[in-house]
């Protein structure tokens, strides 16, 4: 049904409202950063083209709205993921804290064939910030990413163009080998038809 | 007379000798052919994309030349450039051979003096156009250039680029400004900075390669840019163009070949010529209701006739020609943002477009196809010249004075009726000064049969209320100190307060300052600063959390408060109006997403009755969810319109004149509005939400309203007409519904009941059955609101810290 040749990697980016996420994605795409973003409502995704060993792909990366109470409308957009960026902030505690909640929720909703294998990444934001103020010791997010099985993990500051434009370069190498994965085993999940209120049941509630 | 098709000025007979050298300053000579013309300006690193692969772009030169006029036009140099001696020309560099010097030469001068050489270049093939993606190079007189579309560098999309329509209907290949590599565009835009300190163009927006196109035609020619669609630009606008629509500049529909000159002719030596041939909006500002809704239905109907966009006869042919292009065609297949590309473009073209339908839905023709066709269910009215009048009064503002002179001076009580007051805010708004007032009813904190003296009353204790209210926390140390399962609830609360209050409006000067040491030194924010409307805007939605214990704060509620606050700004009286407004959107908050589910479904019923051409095109998209409006219910197109238009479609809903869920019709607006473009371009539920969402910021709020206004009295009379055909009412009746499913049902069999329903209804509408009209569709009948009901068991996020909000 689809007539397109191209390679389109989805990658999916999550995390608590404000860690950055709607920045972190317009370093990558636009290299820009600006101060005055707004609170992501529903959500967006930019693209850009991107060289992947000689293969030119495009990367459609969807920044979402961070408070968990919309989160039940992300089956609409969560499907056909080839990769889930989940972003915390280094300077919020919490922030750190829920990103087992988010990856589940993703887990669940977007439900890949193989959740085991499905590549994550984890990115660790605001590191200019300063020392002074950081929560998270990075070492305790390495050992959070190491018992999740080993997901590749980033510090960066979207503020100041450190080290995103790397985290997204392995966030495409791991989508495309998950997309020509799934080519093999053909299009992961049941094709239920999205709809917005098929999912009423439960969403929410794990609050 | 419109102005005529001419035929490009022969070019073979008007090149400059490249041995002649009659002029004041010394010709640079560079080839063997011994003829040439002027190159006046040119610009390097402008690529043609033939093919999704960036490996196959083609660098070229962008130019603009001067031939020599015809011998028999007498040359006089203090006369201007004749535009039919003025080429603008693509080449690419492959092609230049030895005069590749004088092009980077050219390129690199200061284009802010007049050249002081003449440099002549080999003559630039010109091109029929006919084959625009084949043979790639080309020129085309400017007198021959009808207009441009351009498009500056933009997120997402990351050249700027100018495509060349012909007079004649031929689109030249969009030209993409490689302007990172473009040395002069550097060396322009460091130069630019340097000078003014000001790294924009005259458009106010980031300088690009496009715009130094733009500043050599505007030396010799009129350039126009459209009102309407601000990436098109007319080249020398007929002077018909602009007497027949004042200062927005249209499509002339003689670039169409004067195809549709016949058709306006007769329409002109109608009854509503005069009308036809005002400005488009002139007719909508002065039209009777009945006419709009007539107007509204024609569009809708040419639009279903037109099976889609490529052989709709009102498209520009240039437009039509370019989309039928085998290459373009693969192109939109392959590569998603050249669809979205295209199809925003082509959008700006049938905005235009629009306007020259205007001329000719009139015709008497398609009044009598209207009453043949699926509408024909609606009586058609009649149209006459003295129907047109009166409206234009019903639109005008609500000033102070007369909104004055409808309270008695010494009581303070309304002397008219709350519905009349009403009606004239919902067609007109209201001016600044009267909002302060007006918002209090709107938002009913004032009842409207009260006095003034009851009103004093009764915002003195509101005030006091308010100050309870807030005292239950900024009392409460042990809360604040964040102790407790309360106080880590209420200290998450407020961080969530705190980041969206200072990404709310920032732009808006009361909330713009940030030179008040912040309050509270453990804040993330206390090494930026804080203003005091800032704070204040914490405050009183934390104090919300007081008044409506169950919520909590969501996403979206600062938005919500921002532009109250800004037009009482004083809190006690801003959270009360605040309060008012969250009546009636606090089901867009609840937990469980059931409000905004219901509103999308809602919509989507809508969509299905009123244009289920367009559902079914959205279902094949996988997009009936309308996950793509979400944004828009959630906050009122708070984010979709600039701060005024907000205020002004706030309080224009605020009064349900029409119904207590306008602002769905203002969704059903948009969306056929953008139609066509939809039905032709966008099949994927990621293309759809994309373009959907980057529509913020273009869309025009007054003709929105209209087409809202008009698309709610033709959804009435579908239901009324359903009803009479069933003999409604006939309550309890266990007729099957389009939807049956209430507000919290699970709708996953409904859905799947629903698309056999609906399958039929096109022809189901024909056949006499009518459509099916579910609750929730009436419902958007009724004048009230949908509410929150408040149950006891609704205790969820009181006082406790959920897990995960």
């Amino acid at each position: 049904m689809s007539s397109r040749k191209k390679v389109l990697l989805k990658v999916i980016i999550l995390g608590d409202s404000g860690v950055g996420k709607t920045s972190l994605m317009n370093q990558y795409v636009n290299k820009k950063f600006s101060a005055s973003y707004k609170a992501t409502i529903g959500a967006d995704f930019l693209t850009k083209e991107v060289l992947v060993d000689d293969r030119l792909v495009t990367m459609q990366i969807w920044d979402t709205a961070g408070q968990e109470r919309f989160q039940s409308l992300g089956v609409a957009f969560y499907r056909g993921a080839d990769c889930c960026v989940l972003v915390y902030d280094v300077n919020n505690q919490k922030s750190f804290e829920t990103l087992d909640s988010w990856r589940d929720e993703f887990l669940i909703q977007a439900s890949p064939r193989d959740a085991d294998s499905f590549p994550f990444v984890v990115i660790g934001n605001k590191i200019d910030v300063g020392d002074n103020k950081r929560l998270v010791p990075q070492k305790r997010a390495m050992a959070f990413c190491q018992s999740k099985g080993n997901l590749p993990y980033f510090e960066t500051s979207a503020k100041e163009a450190i080290n995103v434009e790397q985290a997204f370069e392995v966030i495409a190498r791991h989508a495309l080998a998950q997309e020509e994965a799934e080519e093999y085993t053909g299009d992961f999940g049941s094709s239920t038809i999205v709809d917005i209120g098929a999912d009423s049941g439960d969403d929410g509630c794990a609050c | 007379m419109p102005e005529e098709y001419t035929p490009p000025a022969s070019p073979t007979a008007s090149f400059y000798d490249l041995s002649e050298d009659d002029e004041e300053y010394s010709t640079i000579t560079h080839t063997s052919t011994g003829r040439g013309v002027k190159l006046l300006y040119t610009k390097s690193k402008v690529y043609v994309h033939p093919t999704p692969s960036a490996k196959d772009n083609i660098p070229g030169f962008i130019a603009l030349m001067q031939q020599k006029p015809p011998t028999s036009v007498a040359a006089d140099p203090s006369d201007p450039v004749n535009p039919s001696n003025l080429l603008l020309a693509w080449l690419p560099e492959s092609a230049i051979g030895t005069a590749y010097d004088t092009y980077v030469k050219v390129d690199l001068l200061d284009t802010g003096t007049p050249p002081k050489q003449t440099y002549l270049v080999p003559p630039p093939p010109i091109s029929s156009g006919s084959s625009p993606l084949g043979s790639y190079s080309f020129s085309i007189p400017v007198s021959q250039i009808y207009s441009l579309l351009v498009r500056p560098p933009s997120l997402g999309w990351w050249w700027g680029s100018i495509v060349i329509n012909s007079r004649g209907g031929d689109s030249f290949p969009a030209l993409f400004f490689h302007d990172s590599e473009c040395a002069s565009t550097i060396a322009q835009s460091k130069a630019r900075t340097k000078k003014n300190f000001d790294p924009f163009g005259e458009s106010g927006e980031l300088f690009w390669g496009g715009d130094e196109v733009l500043r050599w035609l505007k030396r010799f020619v009129k350039v126009e840019r459209s009102q309407v669609e601000k990436t098109v630009y007319l080249i020398d606008p007929s002077k018909d163009d602009l007497l027949s629509f004042g200062q927005r500049p249209v499509i002339d529909s003689t670039a169409g070949k004067n195809r549709d000159a016949a058709a306006a002719n007769a329409s002109g030596s109608g009854d509503f010529a005069a009308a036809v041939m005002d400005p488009f909006t002139k007719v909508i500002k002065s039209a009777r209701w009945s006419l709009l809704e007539q107007f509204a239905k024609v569009t809708q109907f040419s639009r279903q006739t037109a099976t889609n966009m490529l052989d709709n006869p009102n498209l520009p042919p240039q437009v039509r020609k370019l989309l039928k292009n085998p290459d373009v065609v693969s192109l939109q297949d392959d590569f998603d943002s050249a669809r979205l590309y295209l199809a925003r473009w082509a959008m700006g073209i049938a905005e235009q477009s629009e306007r020259e339908r205007a001329k000719i839905v009139w015709k008497r023709e398609d009044m009598m196809e209207m009453e043949d066709s699926a509408v024909g269910e609606f009586e058609i009215l009649d149209i006459e010249a003295g129907n047109i009048r009166g409206d234009g009064d019903r639109r005008r503002v609500v000033d102070l004075k007369e909104w004055n002179s409808w309270w008695n001076k010494s009581t303070g009580r309304l002397e008219i009726t709350a519905d009349e007051v009403k009606e004239r805010i919902f067609h007109g708004g209201c001016e600044p000064a009267v909002r302060k007032e007006a918002w209090l009813f709107l938002l009913e904190v004032y009842p409207w049969d009260s006095t003034k003296d009851e009103r004093a009353a009764l915002m003195n204790s509101r005030r006091d209320e308010y100050v309870r209210l807030k005292g239950k926390w900024w009392d409460d140390v042990s809360r604040r100190e964040g102790e407790g399962e309360a106080g880590e609830y209420w200290r998450d609360q407020k961080n969530r307060i705190e980041k969206d209050v200072h990404r709310t409006d920032r732009n808006i000067p009361i909330f713009a300052g940030e030179d008040t040491p912040h309050p509270d030194p453990d804040s993330q924010y206390s090494t930026i600063g804080t203003n005091v409307h800032l704070e204040q805007m914490k405050d009183m939605l934390l104090t919300y959390n007081e008044y409506n214990t169950t919520l909590g704060y969501v996403q979206g509620m600062s938005d919500l408060l921002a532009p109250i606050y800004a037009v009482f700004q004083d809190d006690a009286v801003a959270f009360w109006a605040f309060v008012g407004f969250m009546e009636r959107m606090e089901r867009n908050f609840l937990r469980d997403q059931s409000g905004m589910r219901a509103q999308l479904v809602t919509l989507d019923q809508l969509v299905q009755l009123m244009d289920p051409v367009l559902w079914k095109h959205l279902e094949k998209a996988e997009s009936t969810n309308f996950f793509f409006f979400f944004r828009m219910i959630l906050v009122w197109y708070k984010r979709e319109f600039e701060w005024d238009d907000v205020l002004r479609l706030w309080e224009g809903l605020w009064t349900n004149y029409l119904s207590g869920q306008f602002h769905l019709f203002v969704a059903l607006a948009v969306l056929e509005r953008h139609r066509a473009v939809i039905m032709d371009h966008l099949q994927h539920f990621d293309e759809v939400l994309k373009y959907i969402n980057e529509l913020s910021g273009t869309i025009e709020l007054n003709s929105t309203l209209i087409r809202a206004e008009a698309l709610f009295y033709k959804f009435q009379r579908t239901i009324e007409a359903s009803d009479r055909r069933h003999g409604f009412p006939s309550p309890g009746t266990a007729r099957p519904m389009v939807r049956l499913t209430h507000r919290r049902t699970d709708s996953s069999t409904a859905t799947t009941s629903s698309t056999t329903a609906t399958a039929n209804k096109g022809k189901a509408v024909d056949k006499g059955d009518g459509p099916e009209i579910t609750d929730q569709l009436r419902e958007m009948l009724s004048r009230d609101y949908v509410r929150v009901e408040k149950k006891p068991e609704d205790e969820e996020g009181k006082g406790k810290t959920p897990a995960r909000e």
